[in-house]
């Protein structure tokens, strides 16, 4: 299905073609669309799926790089400093074998998860007050901007002192931190929003909840899946240091246990194995929900 | 004149000034237009015109006077009562949906059942000559192509009037050309009543059957000038030339004692 879309999208519609024939009878020619495929379609489709696989050929390069780097970089220290990618993944696996292993991750992507739902919820709140209304600009903006400065370290100590060493104060101290980004961005993108589309929409007489939904919030979305991406990094950042700081579980208790330990090979483990979660999360929801949502765009890269 | 179908009656228009007297932007105007007419309204820039575009459109309520279209009075309250289609300068196309969904979209506000507005919006889409191009996204078609789909969805709704804001205005000369031909067509095809705003002396003269040329602001009319070639006519014909001739002389006699 993706190939038969690229296809279509490979085949600049001529225009010339079609507005050639206009004011004489002639029948319109089948510019490449729908079967039979013409063979500029399938030259189209075979160029789409090779450079997807391109992409990835590309990824999967520059990860064995660093895996050379990492590689060679151990060989000249010792591994409490920085071990081998050999042993820090025999641990990885070792440590999957343990459902406590599991345990720790769920744990962790739970409190992101809540996390960035009160920082989406809230934030999206914020920058629709701000984008909208002229006073809740000049009421709201110096403190989103005071927020944004804050350290996030500042948040968890703050929510540990105030909630107690639990998952509630995780969760604030995550939202809180991911809060003013995700309201800038919405800030930023109902600022952005074309007005004349909106005229439009009054013009067909479209009643307000139409125009909100099928007008102003498609213009939003591009702002929300930034949003939503700079939340997910900032929100497992911040997780791991309250973890480390106040909790008896998830990964930043993890690497708090393995670091007093001095163990660098559990720590590195543990970086990777979050890494991978977030990577899966990235790779397997955000991309293809952005794909899917901005199909409509062509592709600005050659 | 009871039987005009579209009745512009003393139109006058304010726009209320903070510590000003109030901005007359209509002052008087009165148009009756007959079924199946296919209106141009020229005029200087900033004179009022889509004003009264919006007015017509019921968006926008008149200070005095009245606008009546099929024997109903427009107002901001009643506006639903008659359908106005639009067509605008630039396309104004979503370009997140489909040429076929943007088509549908006054559609389904309409609470037209499902099979009845596909199918409207297959043969509109015809009509204007983008029956392969439904499933589409804007972006991936040309600046005319597009605005043949504003068309579409313009005529999409079966409209008792068609609004035109200029809308050839920003195409190349060669696209705007074929596309007034297609316009003439369509609106021969369909008989609907159409008001066509334009910057364009030729473009009016080729286009209507009756033209009104409207005084700068406040706006007025200046010349209410029928013109009586059948259609489909020729771009290169000598008659229309002449009324071009005739009416930029005047044109520009009307700018001059303004300025």
């Amino acid at each position: 299905m993706s190939a038969e879309r690229a296809a279509k999208g490979g085949a600049q519609v001529d225009s010339d073609r079609l507005t050639g024939v206009i004011g004489s009878d002639a029948p319109l020619p089948n510019v490449a669309a729908g079967p039979p495929a013409s063979p500029k379609d399938v030259v189209a489709a075979v160029r789409a799926s090779r450079r997807t696989f391109q992409g990835t050929r590309r990824r999967v390069m520059s990860l064995v790089a660093l895996g050379a780097l990492w590689f060679v970089a151990s060989l000249f220290f010792t591994d409490s400093v920085l071990p081998g990618p050999a042993s820090v993944f025999a641990a990885l696996w070792g440590n999957l074998q343990e459902g406590d292993t599991y345990v720790h991750l769920y744990k962790t992507i739970l409190r992101v998860v809540a996390g960035m739902a009160i920082a989406v919820i809230v934030g999206l709140i914020i920058g629709l007050i701000m984008g909208l209304s002229k006073f809740g600009e000049e009421f709201l903006d110096s403190w989103v901007m005071v927020a944004f400065t804050v350290p996030s370290v500042v948040y968890g100590i703050l929510a540990i002192l105030w909630f107690g060493l639990n998952d509630f104060a995780a969760i604030i101290a995550i939202g809180v931190t991911a809060i003013p980004a995700v309201a800038i961005n919405i800030w930023q993108g109902v600022k952005a929003i074309d007005i004349s589309l909106v005229h439009m929409g009054k013009a067909f007489h479209l009643s307000r909840a139409s125009i909100l939904r099928k007008v102003v919030v498609p213009q939003l979305v591009p702002y929300i899946l930034a949003a939503l991406r700079y939340a997910l990094g900032t929100a497992w950042k911040i997780a791991t240091v309250v973890e480390l700081i106040g909790l008896s579980s998830g990964v930043g208790y993890q690497l708090n246990y393995w670091f007093g330990l001095f163990n660098m090979t559990q720590v590195l483990a543990w970086t990777i194995a979050f890494t991978i979660v977030l990577l899966a999360i990235e790779f397997f929801i955000l991309k293809p929900v952005e794909k899917w949502l901005t199909r409509w765009r062509p592709s600005v890269q050659g | 004149m009871s039987d005009s179908y579209l009745l512009i009656d003393d139109v006058k228009k304010e726009f209320q000034r903070e510590g000003d007297t109030p901005l007359r932007v209509i002052d008087g105007l009165t148009v009756h237009v007959e079924n199946g007419a296919l209106l141009s309204i020229l005029g200087p820039s900033g004179c009022g015109k889509s004003t009264l575009l919006n007015i017509i459109n019921g968006l926008d309520d008149v200070t005095s006077g009245r606008i009546v279209i099929n024997g109903t009075e427009i107002g901001v309250k009643s506006r639903s009562a008659v359908k106005i289609g639009v067509i605008f300068q630039e396309p104004r196309l979503l370009n997140w949906r489909t040429v076929r969904d943007n088509v549908r979209l006054p559609l389904d506000e309409m609470k037209i059942p499902r099979a009845e507005a596909n199918e409207r919006v297959d043969r509109y889409l015809d009509l204007v000559g983008l029956a392969e191009f439904g499933d589409y996204y804007p972006l991936r078609l040309s600046g005319g192509m597009r605005q043949r789909v504003s068309l579409a969805r313009g005529l999409a709704i079966e409209p008792d009037l068609l609004l035109a804001d200029e809308p050839f205005s920003a195409l190349d000369e060669i696209t705007a050309r074929k596309l007034r031909l297609e316009l003439v067509r369509i609106w021969q095809a369909t008989g609907r009543t159409i008001v066509f705003v334009t910057h364009n002396i030729r473009e009016a003269v080729f286009l209507s059957t009756r033209m009104l040329v409207v005084t700068a602001r406040p706006c007025t009319t200046h010349l209410d000038l029928p013109i009586d070639i059948p259609h489909p006519r020729l771009p290169e014909d000598d008659r229309l030339f002449e009324i071009e001739k005739q009416v930029t002389r005047d044109f520009m006699r009307m700018e001059e004692a303004s300025a």
